[in-house]
């Protein structure tokens, strides 16, 4: 569906559900240079278990209208934007990668608005190479290759993901790009810009769920550790095998987790 | 793994999981209709398309999803779906995106299933189509009309072998938001990766050189993840919500793999043109050895294409590696390692003198397949193409003397002393 | 539970990676071990040695026959084999029916006697017969009951005795009766044997065997032997002969019931000298064969009138039953043994143990019965 944020359209699937703000809300927030797609199994599962279930392209992304925003904190603002317009209540945040950054700005400066938050493969800073940074403004097709290569495990590059026929790898090329050269640019940009993640870390309240990909390459190990060590009490999970794309390694293992965590801390009806 | 793998590794290893409960390196064959299902969850989310799984064996087997996901790596598509042969999968295909009054442009040359299928089974359903020569690439956007939804042809034509300039037709496609769906059976993700140059879809016989042994039939349809189907609303059955899944939008919810997805919920459940996993696992076999395989058919072609051009019992040869040969600028582009292992030439004395080769050849076989390992011969005039009228014969570029030679994996030395058998019998045939 | 719950259900559980119901072709020649400690954590290393659709196949058959393993093979004969193999040695003597099938018969005079074997070939449907051949050394008796193609059928309970008494093991060849009809180890014997070829099977679909024990000792025996000879069953013929088990009973009553009816037929039949089916009265070990089994089985074999002659003409000329060998399957087969499945016996012996020249076989299929008789009874107009 599309809705207005700011005068500017917003795009959100809603998990094969009409989104219904009476509900509790799960929202799911992508990767650097992504969108929507990369939910596509997780946020139909939740909202056909009477979830109100939105997951938004972030400005300059795939469907939503740009510019691509410049910083994390602006992006954090946007998401609450985004509650406000659609007046979501008891929200359960699902964030991925640099999603994740997002979600530790918005959950440090709304905490009421929330119920959880789900933490998957992030550190508390994304700190990007200059090679990748001039690649994605100067040869998108080079840093596509590099994400991917990087951000894929085992279970990407051999094309062994549980759905039946399809390839990850070549789902999320076809994604990014349409993400090139400014939305993703700008996204790594904002990462690597991003230097609140103490601040905000220690800021998060209420239940917080971390999950941790043992063959992470795009959030190294240290980072992780730092994420974990400034959060208050979070449920912490290693998936020893998967690669950095968590959700679709391994989205069943995922999806157990999440349903887990969010079924007891903000439960539907 | 960090980096994306190479083709052989690919062939090798791609969409199998080591079997997790007992560790066997060969992909088991699961030969059972159906699957237990853990809990009711579970069962609803699968149903539902929430996950990944397998509910039964019509719509997906883990043994043909090995395959599936090996031929989607090779070919860099977002997905892939086996079916039961490659006819299944063009109509799988084309019936995924259109409908009645609907159009397509397609090539003519083709295998004449293909064009049997657009010219005579199409039309009762309301589909029609425009033939286009491959060499034409103008003729194709010519063709285009307001209700066009999909062009369509093979990369090596049949049995001209004219090479579709693909770059230019998919510009042609993207320009009209038409997806290009190409037959790569003759190529093989090998020698084209036809998405590298603005295909959207490809179809395959992987019967032919993909399972390479000739011991089972099989196709494929892979998903090049590409296309934009949201810029227009020509597609609707991928755009709009499909009721028999709670109104789903395949657009929405799988993007790069809607078209595939489609396909799945609907062709595979409707119609069940499956696989069976029996045959998955031999032709997953095949696939292993699709790079060496290839480069001898390749090497054996070439070796074959000096003796067939210097002997003197030979008309004239046909392939595009040879630089008389119409597409051959084409063929080193697209097909840079080789232009397939299919060659036709002309047996001087027409008609009965190819007949008189055909029956005096041992070691080559006389049938209607291409792509064994076996080298294998035929005269398309009277077999392949033999349900086609006149005027489609000459415009597909056949003609009465045409045997089409599908180059084997054999020593080449024993084929040329076979083929000699042969044309000492056309020659006795042309003195009478 | 009973039978017919069990041909289907033991031994197989749903796949648990898939849920597939029915157990995966895993056509695999090793598997990936998860780390050096964890070597063989998962029951397989390589499918000389096990393989996950065989073991489904033996823990059904083990249930059925109600031993404690089972060892499946490639085919009957490396069943056979490995029984005399497992227990015996050079030195050792074995005690053998007289009505082997002559597979056994060329096993045991042609090539396990190079190595040191004796065997005696003793009437095993006289108790007395095999007491009396019994030696100081005698480590084996192999029985096969009822006896192929003669019919004649052993007493499993008093030659279980005898084997007892001298510390021997007795194996039993039940392939024609099957668990179904006949439990072996229930009268006392330790090894029973099967060509999964016939009923197991059921489709001539495959070829294959079993041995299945009743201790843990003659189990591990067996074992050692199939693992080091290499005479396994492969995936394939595991997974078929796992989907014809799942009908075991239900071909077996309906075979069985044919082969009453055309027994009879025969037996009242002016061009028939005789028939030998367990299940009729004038059978001499009827009494016999109705105390240690439930079922009477689908084999059985009658002379027509006039001899060799006269058995070679109607087979020459019936339709429907196919002139085969093999036995046991859906399709209704017919044989003449001095000719075929007996070729290698001499005919002295044929002779001694009543396999007369005329003798034709019948093994009675799944078809319609009037149709199997109205064959035989138009076979035998010509004759």
């Amino acid at each position: 569906m599309y809705f207005d944020v700011g005068g500017k359209q917003v795009f959100a699937t809603t998990g094969g559900k009409p989104f219904d703000n009476s509900k509790p809300t799960v929202i799911f927030l992508h990767g650097s240079g992504l969108d929507h797609t990369f939910w596509g199994l997780h946020s139909r599962f939740f909202a056909f278990r009477n979830y109100a279930v939105l997951v938004p392209d972030l400005p300059g992304h795939t469907n939503s209208e740009g510019p691509a925003l410049t910083s994390i904190e602006a992006m954090g603002d946007w998401l609450n934007d985004v509650i406000e317009a659609l007046d979501a209540n008891d929200v359960s945040l699902v964030a991925h990668s640099q999603g994740c950054l997002v979600a530790l700005e918005f959950a440090s400066r709304y905490p009421d608005r929330l119920r959880s938050v789900s933490f998957i493969a992030s550190g508390l800073a994304t700190p990007v190479n200059d090679v990748l940074l001039n690649a994605a403004e100067n040869d998108p097709e080079a840093a596509i290759a590099m994400m991917l290569g990087w951000g894929f495990g085992s279970a990407g590059h051999l094309h062994q993901g549980p759905i039946p026929g399809n390839s990850m790898v070549a789902g999320g090329r076809k994604v990014m790009r349409g993400n090139v050269p400014d939305a993703l640019a700008t996204d790594l940009k904002a990462c690597n810009n991003y230097k609140n993640g103490v601040g905000a870390a220690e800021m998060v309240s209420g239940p917080i769920q971390v999950i941790v990909a043992g063959k992470d390459r795009m959030a190294p190990g240290k980072a992780t550790t730092e994420l974990i060590e400034h959060l208050s009490d979070p449920d912490v999970t290693v998936i020893a095998r998967s690669g950095h794309m968590v959700p679709q390694e391994v989205p069943d293992q995922c999806r157990a987790l999440l349903k887990a965590f969010i079924f007891s801390n903000n439960p539907a009806t | 793994m960090s980096r994306f793998l190479n083709f052989d590794t690919l062939s090798l290893h791609a969409g199998q999981v080591v079997d997790p409960e007992y560790g066997a390196r060969a992909a088991p064959i699961y030969q059972t209709t159906s699957y237990v299902f853990p809990d009711t969850d579970t069962a609803s989310s699968i149903f539902n398309l929430e996950r990944g799984g397998h509910a039964y064996s019509r719509i997906t087997n883990p043994t043909v999803g090995v395959l599936e996901q090996r031929i989607a790596a090779l070919e860099g598509g977002s997905a892939a779906i086996c079916t039961s042969s490659g006819m299944a999968a063009t109509f799988c295909g084309i019936t995924a995106i259109l409908e009645q009054g609907d159009h397509i442009v397609a090539s003519t040359q083709m295998y004449g299933g293909n064009i049997s299928l657009m010219k005579n089974t199409l039309p009762r359903f309301g589909i029609t189509t425009t033939f286009v020569d491959p060499t034409d690439t103008d003729g194709f956007r010519k063709a285009v009309q307001d209700n066009t939804k999909l062009i369509y042809g093979e990369l090596i034509g049949n049995p001209g072998l004219d090479i579709l300039d693909l770059e230019a037709i998919a510009k042609i496609g993207a320009d009209h938001h038409i997806p290009v769906m190409i037959d790569a059976t003759f190529n093989t993700p090998y020698l084209c990766r036809c998405f590298d140059y603005g295909a959207n879809m490809t179809v395959h016989s992987v019967t032919k050189w993909m399972g390479g042994h000739g011991v089972a039939i099989g196709g494929a349809i892979v998903d090049g993840g590409n296309f934009d189907w949201g810029a227009t609303d020509k597609y609707p059955t991928i755009t709009e919500p499909y009721a028999p899944f709670t109104g789903i939008n395949l657009w929405d919810e799988f993007g790069p793999s809607a078209f595939a997805t489609r396909i799945r919920a609907e062709a595979m459940r409707d119609f069940g043109p499956s696989m069976s996993p029996m045959n998955a696992f031999l032709l997953l076999q095949g696939i292993e050895t699709l790079s060496l395989r290839m480069d001898k058919h390749l090497s054996n072609t070439m070796d074959l294409l000096d003796y067939l051009s210097n002997h003197d019992q030979v008309s004239w040869v046909n392939h595009p590696s040879l630089p008389s040969h119409t597409s051959h600028e084409l063929a080193r582009k697209y097909l840079p390692k080789g232009a397939g292992s299919i060659v036709s030439f002309g047996v001087k004395g027409g008609r009965e003198a190819g007949k008189a080769f055909i029956e005096n050849v041992e070691l080559a076989s006389h049938l209607a397949n291409v792509g064994d390992a076996k080298t294998l011969i035929i005269h398309p005039a009277t077999t392949t193409h033999s349900r086609i009228d006149a005027d489609a014969l000459v415009a597909a570029g056949i003609t009465e003397d045409m045997v089409r030679l599908s180059v084997g994996l054999e020593d080449v030395a024993d084929i040329k002393a076979d083929f000699e058998n042969g044309f000492r019998a056309a020659k006795r045939i042309t003195k009478k | 539970m009973g039978f017919r719950t069990r041909q289907i259900h033991a031994g197989v559980t749903p796949d648990p990676i898939t849920g597939a119901i029915l157990t995966p072709i895993f056509q695999s020649t090793t598997y990936v071990q998860p780390s050096v400690d964890e070597y063989l954590s998962k029951g397989f290393t390589y499918s000389r040695s096990g393989n996950p659709t065989v073991k489904a196949l033996e823990l059904k058959l083990a249930d059925l026959e109600g031993g404690v393993d089972c060892a499946c093979f490639g085919t009957g004969m490396s069943a056979v084999l490995a029984v005399m193999l497992a227990f015996l040695e050079a030195g050792k003597h074995a005690i053998v029916s007289d009505v082997a099938y002559g597979g056994t018969y060329r096993l045991s005079t042609k090539i396990l006697s190079r190595f040191g074997i004796d065997y005696t070939f003793a009437d095993t449907s006289n108790p007395d017969a095999v007491a009396a051949s019994v030696r100081e050394n005698t480590a084996l008796i192999l029985t096969e009951t009822p006896a192929n193609p003669t019919m004649k059928c052993t007493d499993i309970a008093a030659i279980s005795e005898i084997a007892r008494k001298i510390r021997a093991v007795h194996a039993v060849d039940n392939t024609f009766l099957t668990p179904y009809y006949q439990l072996p180890f229930e009268l006392g014997a330790d090894v029973s044997i099967h060509s999964t070829t016939k009923y197991m099977d059921g489709h001539n679909a495959t070829v294959g065997g079993a041995v299945i024990s009743k201790s843990d000792e003659h189990a591990e025996a067996v074992r050692f032997i199939q693992n080091s000879t290499g005479t396994i069953m492969s995936p394939q013929v595991a997974w078929l002969t796992l989907q014809g088990c799942k009908t075991l009973s239900v071909r077996m009553d309906a075979q069985s019931a044919s082969a009453m009816a055309i027994a009879e037929f025969l037996e009242a039949h002016p061009k028939v000298e005789q028939v030998m089916y367990p299940g009729l009265e004038s059978f001499p070990q009827h009494e016999l064969a109705t105390r240690q089994a439930s079922g009477y089985g689908a084999m059985l074999w009658f002379e027509v009138k006039g001899g060799l002659t006269a058995g070679k003409n109607l087979m020459d000329n019936i339709e429907l039953w196919s002139l085969a060998e093999n036995l046991g399957s859906v399709e209704s087969l017919i044989t003449h043994p001095v000719t075929m499945t007996h070729a290698d016996v001499e005919k002295a012996e044929r002779d001694r143990v009543g396999i007369i020249d005329g003798l034709v076989r019948a093994s009675v299929g799944l078809e319609d019965t009037d149709d199997l008789i109205n064959a035989l009874a138009a076979a035998l107009e010509q004759v």
